[in-house]
C-alpha cells in the first residue's frame, strides 16, 4: 500500500546534497510549516479552529512522501499522503497550476467527514513539484444532527455532506458550484465560507513558499535533499528498531458496545512482529471485525496513523514523523473491517476518535508486553460529556443561532514508564496538541453557566505511574434550551492499564433536572435540556502503568495531600498508609506492601 | 556634575552603564545570593576605575535604573512566597489546567507540570457572577472567613484572590479584599480583576497568583537595594525596569510585582531602536538579537514601534501583563552539539553554561560547544576572552569536536566545527522567523542590532539568511539590556475591565474610565516628576468583533469617546486594524472589553558623541593577520585583523575580516564590507546579489 516505490537503504546513486544544505533546507521547510499554521490560525472564523487549533498543515513531494514538523495534531498528519494520491489517482492527466481539491472523504484517503481538506499541486518551469496540504475540522458538516461525529448512524447516508476529492479551485479561482453546495448543506455557511477561505489561505502560502524555495536552491537539489532527508528518517526509525527485543504480541481490547452485535463489547485486536535484524515492525489489524452499522468505523487512513503514530511514540521523539520513518512499519489491514479500510457505505464519521481512540494506546501498550519499561497504558477514549457539540439559540443576542464543539476537559494521559499521564491529552489523535476552553468563553459564547471543572479524584488509573484523572464538569442551562450532543465511551471498558497498571476510571454521563433528580445518559448521548436543567460528566481516566505496589510511597502521599486520591485508595490499591496529615507511615506501609503482592490487588 | 547610572542584574554577569558627560560600559559578577553585594561590587569597581569612592560616585548620581531578575529568578527557582489562592468553587484546577495545547507534541515521556500555586492551597469560595457581571450566587462570606481562617492556618505569606468574571462585576473580589483586610490584616493579596483585567480566567488568576507570590520577596528584595543606595549617600530617582521595557518607581513595582517579570531582558528591544536611531536609520525596522552563554533573545521593532503582548511566560506560567515580546531560545557560546543515530548534527538546546562550561574553558567539559567551534575555527583568540578573565585551550576544543562531531561524520574537523556554527545560527535565524512569520512582516525591511558578546561572529551570517543588508555592532553591545535601562522611557500601564458594544455603546461609564486613567497616568508622572513636555498619555482598548474570542489592541484616536462622532473613529479604526492584521473586515458590532492607558515620561537621548570623519583607510587600526576557516572563502585562509577601538569614523573595512574589541569580535564575512559610523557603531553590509 506504501505510495513511494523508493528501496529501502540509503545506497543510491545520487549526487548528495552536502550536510549544510540539509541543515538550511530542513529549517526552510519548518518554516514554510509554521507559517502555513499561522496564514490559518489568523484567519479562522470557528472555535475548532482559532480556539482549539483543531487543524493541521503539510507537504509531501510529487512522490507522496510527506515532510516532517513538529506541528500538528498526529492523527490529521500520520498518512497525510492519501490525500495528494486520491488526487493523483483521480485526475492523472489533469492537474494544472492553480488547481486546489477538497477532500473529506474516507473512501478517498481522509480521516472523517468532520475533516476538511484542500491540497493543491504545487508546480515549478512547468513540472510538479509538491502538493501543499491544510486540513482543519470544521464545526459543521451538514450532518442530520448538530455534531460532526455520528456514532450511531447506519452508513454515509446518515452522516454529513460528502466531498469526494473534487476541485474547489482552478486556476487560483474557486469552483463557485462546489462552494455554493457546500453552503447549501453547512450550517451557519459564513462561518464555513470564512474557514474555507482561512484553510485555503494556509495551502497557497504552502504553494508561494516552497516555489521560492525551488527558485533558489534549484528544484533538483530540493528533490535531492528531500530523498537524503527521507532516508535519514529511515535510518532514524532503523536505529531504534534495532535497540527493542525481537517478538511477537497478540493482545485485544474491548470497547463499549452499542449494537446487540456485540452483547461483551466490541474487539480491538492486533497482533505486532518486532523484527529488530531486519529493523522492521509489522502490525497486523486483518483479525479485526467487518464493518459495523455505526460511524465508529474507521478509515484507511486513521488506522494508517494510529499505526505510525503509536509504534513513533514508542520509537522516541528524535525520529521524523516522514514517509522514511514509516517505511519501516509494515500495517495489514482488510477490505471491509471496522478496523481497516472500510466498504462503502459503511459509517466513518467517528472514526477519529473512538475505535481510534482504543487503537493507538493498543499498539503502544503491546510494547509494554514485549519489554519492562516500555510502551504506554491507555489513555481516554471517545469524546466525553466534557467536550460536547452544542447548539440552540441565544437570547442573550437577539435569538443568535450557534452550534460549536467545546472542549472542557479533554483529558486522561496514559501512565508511561518513568511518568504520570499527561493531563490535557485527548487520546492518542491529539496528544495534548488541541487547547482547552475557557469557562468564561464559552459561557460567553453559549447561554450556560459551567458549575464545575475539576480532576475526578480517583480517577486516574492506579499505576507505579499513574494515568491522568478525567474532568469532573457540570453544565447549567440558563434561559435557552441547550443541545448536548457527545460520543463518549469507556464506560463499561474504561481505558486499561498496562506492565501491571489499572484501569481509569469509567465515563458517566447524566442529566440533572430541576428538582435534583439524576439519570444516566447513553455513551453517545443527544439530549435538549430546558433552562435550569445539569448535564453532569465524569470523564475516564487515563489507565496507570506499572504495579500500583511500586509507586513511591512519597508520590502516593503527595497526591493525597493535593487531593487527587483518596486515604482509602492510597491504602487499598497503593498499600501505602498515611499519617492524620497525610505523611507516609514509612514502618506501616512496608509491612503491608510486604503482605500484599502486587498481582493481587484489585479495583 | 550629574551621573546616571543603569544596572543590569543578570544570571551570570551584572552589566553597568554609567552616563556622566560621555558613556561607559562595566561589567561585574553576579553574587546570586544578595544581589545587593553584585551591585555594590560594581559600584566599588566603577569607582576605582574613575578614581573616586562609591559614596562620592553614589552622592554624584542623579538618576539610579534597575534591571533585576529577582522576580523571574524567584519564580524559575520556586522561591517565591507560600501563596494561598481563593477562587470560585468548582475551579480549583484552573492553575493546573492551563490552556491545554503542547510544544513537543511527539515526546510522550513528559511529566505534566506542576500547578503555580498547589491544589492544598486553593480554596473554592462559594459566589458566582455571570459574562453580563450579573450575580448567580451571592458570596458566601462565613465560608469566605472560613477559607481565610484555612489559609492563615496552612501558613501561607501571602493571597491572590481570582473569581470567574470579576472582569464583568468586581464586587466579589473587593468583598473578598474587605474580609482579608478584616480578619488578616497584615497578609499581602493581590485580586485577580486589577492585575491582569483580561478575559480567560486561566490567564487572570496565573498573573494575579504570580503578583501575590512576589510580594514579600521583592519587597524585601527591594528594600534592600534602595536602603544600602541611601544609606551610601544617593539621594537621586532609583527606578525599576519592567516587563514592558520602560522604567518606573518601586512603588508602582511594590503594588504590582508581576510587572518585574522579565525585567533586564526586557531592555533590550528599546536599546536595539536607540542605536538604530542613533545611526540615523529612517523607517525604525529594527530586530535586536542578544546572544549570551545560554540562551538567544530576540525582539522586533517595526516603525519605531515595539510590540508587547500579554502571553509572557516564566517557567510555563504566563504572568498576563503587557510584556515587550522577546523570544528566547537555548543558542549561546555554551550550546552542546551532538549527532544523532541518522548524521545529523544538532546543536543545543543543552548547554554547558558557565561550569563546566566549554571544553575549551579547561573546567572539566568534554563535550563540544559554540564557543569551541569558533576557537577551532581561529575565530577567536585563545587568550583575551571574556575581557581577559579566562584563556581557551584550543587542543581542548579540537578535541571535543573531532570526538563527538567530526569522527561521528567523517568529516574534518574545521568541516565539523563550520557545521556547528551553521546548525546554531539556523537555530536563531528559525527564532527570528517564528516572530515575524507570527507578525506577519518580512525580514528583509529591517536592519540588525546585534547584542551580547557572543553575537558578533554569528550576526552577519544570521542576517545573510534571511536576507538583511545591515548590520549594527554598537560599542555597547556588550552590555546590551543595561544600554536600554539607561535609555528606558520613564513607563507603567493602567487599565480598567469594562464591557460595552458599538451597538449599545455606553458613553457615561467609558468617559469616567478614560478620566479615571487619565488621572491615575497623571498623578504617576506628577510622582516620577516628568516635565508637561515630555508627557505621552497612549489609550487603547481592547476590543473584537462580536463572538470573535480573541481581542485586539486598538490605540484609541482620541483621548475620550464622548459622542456618536467619537465612536465612528474607534470603530474605523478597528475595521482597518482588523484587516491589517487578519485581511478581512466584517460587518459585526464591535466589542470593548477593557480600557487601557501607557503613561510615559520620554527621556531625552543624546548619546551620540560624533566623530569627525576620517576617511576609509582602516590600516591605521590593523594590528595583524589570523589563519581562520571560513567555509565561504573556501576553507582556510588568512585574514586581517583590526582593532576595533582603534577604528576612525568612516574607516572601511572589506571582509574577510575581524573586528576586535573588549567585550566583542565582529566576523565581517567575505560578501561583506563593515565601516565605523560619526556614531560610534560598526555598520556591516552585506552585498545584495549575497543572497
Amino acid at each position: 500500500m506504501a505510495p513511494d516505490t523508493a528501496p529501502d537503504t540509503a545506497a543510491q546513486a545520487l549526487p548528495e546534497v552536502d550536510m549544510f544544505t540539509m541543515v538550511v533546507l530542513r529549517r526552510r521547510f519548518e518554516a514554510v510549516i509554521r507559517e502555513m499554521v499561522n496564514a490559518l490560525f489568523r484567519s479562522g472564523r470557528s472555535g475548532v479552529l482559532n480556539t482549539a487549533m483543531d487543524f493541521s498543515c503539510s507537504l509531501t513531494d510529487s512522490r507522496l512522501q510527506a515532510i516532517s514538523t513538529a506541528l500538528g495534531l498526529p492523527m490529521h498528519v500520520g498518512a497525510i499522503e492519501f490525500i495528494p494520491r486520491a488526487v493523483m489517482e483521480k485526475y492523472p492527466d489533469d492537474l494544472k497550476p492553480g488547481d486546489c481539491f477538497v477532500n473529506n472523504s474516507g473512501y478517498h484517503g481522509n480521516t472523517h467527514c468532520g475533516d476538511f481538506t484542500l491540497c493543491a499541486p504545487v508546480f515549478h518551469e512547468g513540472e510538479l513539484v509538491f502538493f501543499s496540504i491544510a486540513r482543519a475540522h470544521l464545526g459543521d458538516m451538514g450532518f442530520p444532527t448538530p455534531t460532526t461525529y455520528a456514532p450511531l448512524a447506519r452508513d454515509v447516508y446518515e452522516e454529513g455532506l460528502m466531498l469526494p476529492c473534487v476541485r474547489i479551485q482552478r486556476d487560483w479561482k474557486d469552483v463557485t458550484e462546489v462552494l455554493d453546495i457546500c453552503k447549501a448543506n453547512i450550517r451557519a455557511p459564513e462561518q464555513f465560507f470564512g474557514d474555507y477561505l482561512a484553510t485555503l489561505a494556509a495551502v497557497r502560502t504552502g504553494e508561494r513558499r516552497v516555489q521560492e524555495i525551488c527558485d533558489k536552491y534549484g528544484a533538483r537539489t530540493v528533490t535531492l535533499f528531500l530523498e537524503q532527508y527521507q532516508h535519514y528518517a529511515e535510518r532514524m526509525a532503523t536505529d531504534a528498531i534495532r535497540r527493542l527485543p525481537k517478538g511477537r504480541v497478540v493482545k485485544e481490547a474491548r470497547y463499549d458496545s452499542e449494537t446487540p452485535l456485540f452483547p461483551d463489547g466490541i474487539p480491538v485486536r492486533a497482533t505486532m512482529d518486532v523484527d529488530p535484524v531486519a529493523g522492521r515492525i509489522t502490525i497486523d489489524l486483518r483479525d479485526n471485525i467487518d464493518n459495523l452499522p455505526m460511524g465508529i468505523n474507521m478509515t484507511e487512513a486513521t488506522v494508517t496513523a494510529c499505526c505510525r503514530m503509536a509504534v513513533l511514540n514508542v520509537l522516541g521523539p528524535d525520529v521524523p514523523r516522514s514517509t522514511g520513518a514509516y517505511r519501516r512499519i509494515d500495517i495489514l489491514m482488510r477490505d471491509g473491517s471496522a478496523i481497516g479500510r472500510p466498504i462503502h457505505p459503511a459509517a466513518t464519521s467517528a472514526a477519529t476518535t473512538n475505535l481510534a481512540q482504543v487503537l493507538t494506546p493498543h499498539i503502544q501498550s503491546m510494547f509494554a508486553e514485549l519489554s519492562a519499561g516500555m510502551g504506554t497504558a491507555y489513555s481516554t477514549i471517545g469524546v466525553q460529556g466534557s467536550c460536547p457539540c452544542v447548539s440552540g439559540t441565544d437570547s442573550r443576542h437577539a435569538q443568535r443561532p450557534y452550534a460549536n464543539q467545546i472542549l472542557m476537559g479533554y483529558w486522561g494521559g496514559p501512565g508511561v514508564h518513568g511518568h504520570d499521564g499527561w493531563l490535557t491529552y485527548g487520546g492518542g489523535g491529539a496528544q495534548g496538541v488541541l487547547w482547552q476552553s475557557s469557562v468564561e468563553i464559552v459561557e460567553q459564547q453559549q447561554p450556560m453557566i459551567v458549575e464545575r471543572l475539576e480532576i475526578g479524584v480517583d480517577s486516574g488509573g492506579a499505576g507505579q505511574w499513574e494515568g491522568a484523572p478525567g474532568a469532573h464538569c457540570v453544565f447549567r442551562v440558563r434561559d435557552d434550551a441547550v443541545r448536548f450532543t457527545a460520543n463518549t465511551a469507556g464506560r463499561d471498558f474504561p481505558p486499561p492499564g498496562a506492565a501491571g497498571g489499572m484501569q481509569g476510571g469509567a465515563s458517566m454521563v447524566w442529566k440533572i433536572d430541576r428538582d435534583g433528580q439524576r439519570t444516566l445518559l447513553p455513551i453517545t448521548l443527544d439530549v435538549t435540556l430546558a433552562p435550569g436543567e445539569r448535564l453532569e460528566s465524569q470523564a475516564c481516566g487515563g489507565g496507570g502503568y506499572g504495579p500500583p505496589l511500586h509507586r513511591e510511597p512519597e508520590a502516593v502521599a503527595h497526591r493525597v495531600r493535593e487531593g487527587w486520591g483518596s486515604p482509602a485508595q492510597a491504602e487499598r490499591i497503593y498499600g501505602v498508609l498515611l499519617t492524620a496529615d497525610h505523611r507516609v507511615d514509612h514502618a506501616a506501609t512496608a509491612a503491608r506492601r510486604s503482605h500484599a503482592p502486587a498481582d493481587r490487588i484489585q479495583r | 556634575m550629574s551621573i546616571e547610572i543603569a544596572v543590569d542584574v543578570g544570571g551570570t554577569f551584572t552589566d553597568f552603564v554609567v552616563r556622566a558627560g560621555g558613556i561607559a560600559a562595566y561589567k561585574s559578577s553576579t553574587t546570586p545570593l544578595d544581589i545587593a553585594d553584585g551591585i555594590f561590587n560594581g559600584l566599588a569597581l566603577i569607582a576605582r576605575r574613575r578614581g573616586t569612592t562609591t559614596a562620592e560616585l553614589l552622592a554624584a548620581t542623579s538618576s539610579f535604573a534597575c534591571g533585576t531578575t529577582v522576580a523571574t529568578n524567584a519564580i524559575l527557582e520556586h522561591k517565591a512566597a507560600r501563596t494561598g489562592l481563593l477562587i470560585t468553587e468548582g475551579f480549583r484546577d484552573t492553575l493546573l489546567i492551563r490552556e491545554g495545547g503542547k510544544a513537543d507534541t511527539y515526546n510522550i515521556y513528559m511529566d505534566y507540570p506542576e500547578p503555580y500555586i498547589p491544589r492544598s492551597l486553593t480554596i473554592g469560595v462559594r459566589e458566582r457572577i455571570n459574562a453580563e457581571g450579573g450575580i448567580e450566587t451571592p458570596l458566601d462570606e462565613a465560608g469566605a472567613r472560613r477559607a481565610i481562617a484555612e489559609l492563615k492556618s496552612l501558613g501561607v505569606e501571602a493571597v491572590a484572590v481570582s473569581l470567574l468574571w470579576s472582569i464583568a462585576n468586581p464586587a466579589h473580589e473587593l468583598r473578598l479584599a474587605e474580609l482579608l483586610t478584616e480578619e488578616w490584616p497584615e497578609i499581602p493579596f493581590s485580586l485577580g480583576h486589577q492585575v491582569n483585567p483580561a478575559l480567560r480566567e486561566y490567564r487572570r488568576t496565573s498573573a494575579v497568583a504570580i503578583d501575590a507570590s512576589l510580594k514579600p520577596v521583592v519587597q524585601r528584595r527591594l528594600a534592600e537595594i534602595e536602603t544600602r543606595l541611601r544609606a551610601n549617600g544617593f539621594q537621586g530617582v532609583l527606578t525599576f525596569v519592567t516587563s514592558n521595557g520602560g522604567r518606573t518607581s518601586a512603588e508602582e513595582v511594590l503594588a504590582k510585582p508581576v510587572y518585574l517579570c522579565l525585567s533586564g531582558p526586557s531592555a533590550a528591544p528599546h536599546a536595539g531602536s536607540v542605536i538604530a536611531r542613533t545611526e540615523g536609520i529612517a523607517h525604525g525596522n529594527v530586530i535586536t538579537i542578544d546572544m549570551g552563554g545560554t540562551s538567544f533573545d530576540v525582539s522586533i521593532t517595526t516603525g519605531w514601534d515595539t510590540p508587547t503582548h500579554r502571553e509572557g511566560v516564566i517557567g510555563g506560567h504566563m504572568f498576563g501583563v503587557p510584556a515587550v515580546d522577546v523570544r528566547t531560545i537555548g543558542a549561546g557560546g555554551g550550546s552542546i552539539a551532538r549527532v544523532d543515530a541518522g548524521g545529523f548534527a544538532h546543536v543545543g538546546p543543552a548547554s554547558a553554561g558557565a561550569y563546566p562550561g566549554p571544553a575549551c574553558y579547561g573546567r572539566g567539559g568534554t563535550l563540544p560547544t559554540v564557543t569551541d567551534a569558533n576557537l577551532a575555527l581561529g575565530l577567536i583568540e585563545p587568550a583575551g576572552f571574556a575581557d581577559g578573565q579566562i584563556t581557551l585551550s584550543r587542543a581542548a576544543a579540537e578535541t571535543a569536536i573531532t570526538t563527538h562531531v567530526a569522527t561521528p561524520l567523517g568529516i574534518a574537523l574545521s568541516e565539523a566545527a563550520s557545521l556547528m556554527t551553521l546548525s546554531v545560527e539556523q537555530n536563531m535565524v528559525a527564532a527570528i522567523e517564528d516572530i515575524t512569520i507570527r507578525r506577519g512582516v518580512d525580514p528583509r525591511e529591517y536592519v540588525l542590532v546585534s547584542g551580547g558578546s557572543a553575537a558578533g561572529l554569528h550576526a552577519a551570517g544570521i542576517a545573510r539568511e534571511l536576507g538583511i543588508g545591515q548590520v549594527i555592532v554598537s560599542p555597547l553591545a556588550g552590555v546590551l539590556s543595561a544600554y536600554g535601562i539607561a535609555t528606558g522611557d520613564i513607563r507603567f500601564n493602567f487599565a480598567r475591565s469594562l464591557f460595552t458594544s458599538s451597538v449599545a455603546f455606553d458613553f457615561a461609564r467609558v468617559t469616567a474610565v478614560l478620566a479615571e486613567l487619565a488621572a491615575e497616568g497623571s498623578a504617576y508622572l506628577d510622582r516620577m516628576r516628568i516635565p508637561a513636555e515630555r508627557r505621552l498619555l497612549a489609550f487603547s482598548v481592547e476590543a473584537r468583533y462580536a463572538g470573535q474570542v480573541w481581542q485586539l489592541s486598538l490605540p484609541l484616536p482620541r483621548p475620550s469617546v464622548a459622542n456618536a462622532e467619537d465612536l465612528a473613529g474607534v470603530v474605523a479604526a478597528f475595521h482597518a486594524l482588523h484587516e491589517r492584521v487578519y485581511a478581512i473586515r466584517a460587518d459585526d458590532p464591535v466589542e470593548f472589553i477593557e480600557w487601557d492607558l501607557i503613561a510615559t515620561g520620554k527621556l531625552p537621548i543624546n548619546d551620540a558623541a560624533a566623530d569627525t570623519q576620517a576617511g576609509p583607510d582602516a590600516s591605521a587600526a590593523l594590528i595583524g593577520q589570523r589563519r581562520v576557516y571560513l567555509k565561504q572563502a573556501g576553507g582556510a585562509v588568512d585574514i586581517p585583523v583590526y582593532d576595533g577601538e582603534a577604528l576612525r569614523a568612516g574607516n572601511v573595512v572589506a571582509g574577510p575580516a575581524l573586528v576586535q574589541e573588549r567585550l566583542t569580535v565582529t566576523l565581517v564575512p567575505p560578501d561583506a564590507t563593515a565601516q565605523r559610523s560619526v556614531n560610534g557603531g560598526l555598520i556591516v553590509t552585506l552585498e545584495r546579489d549575497a543572497f
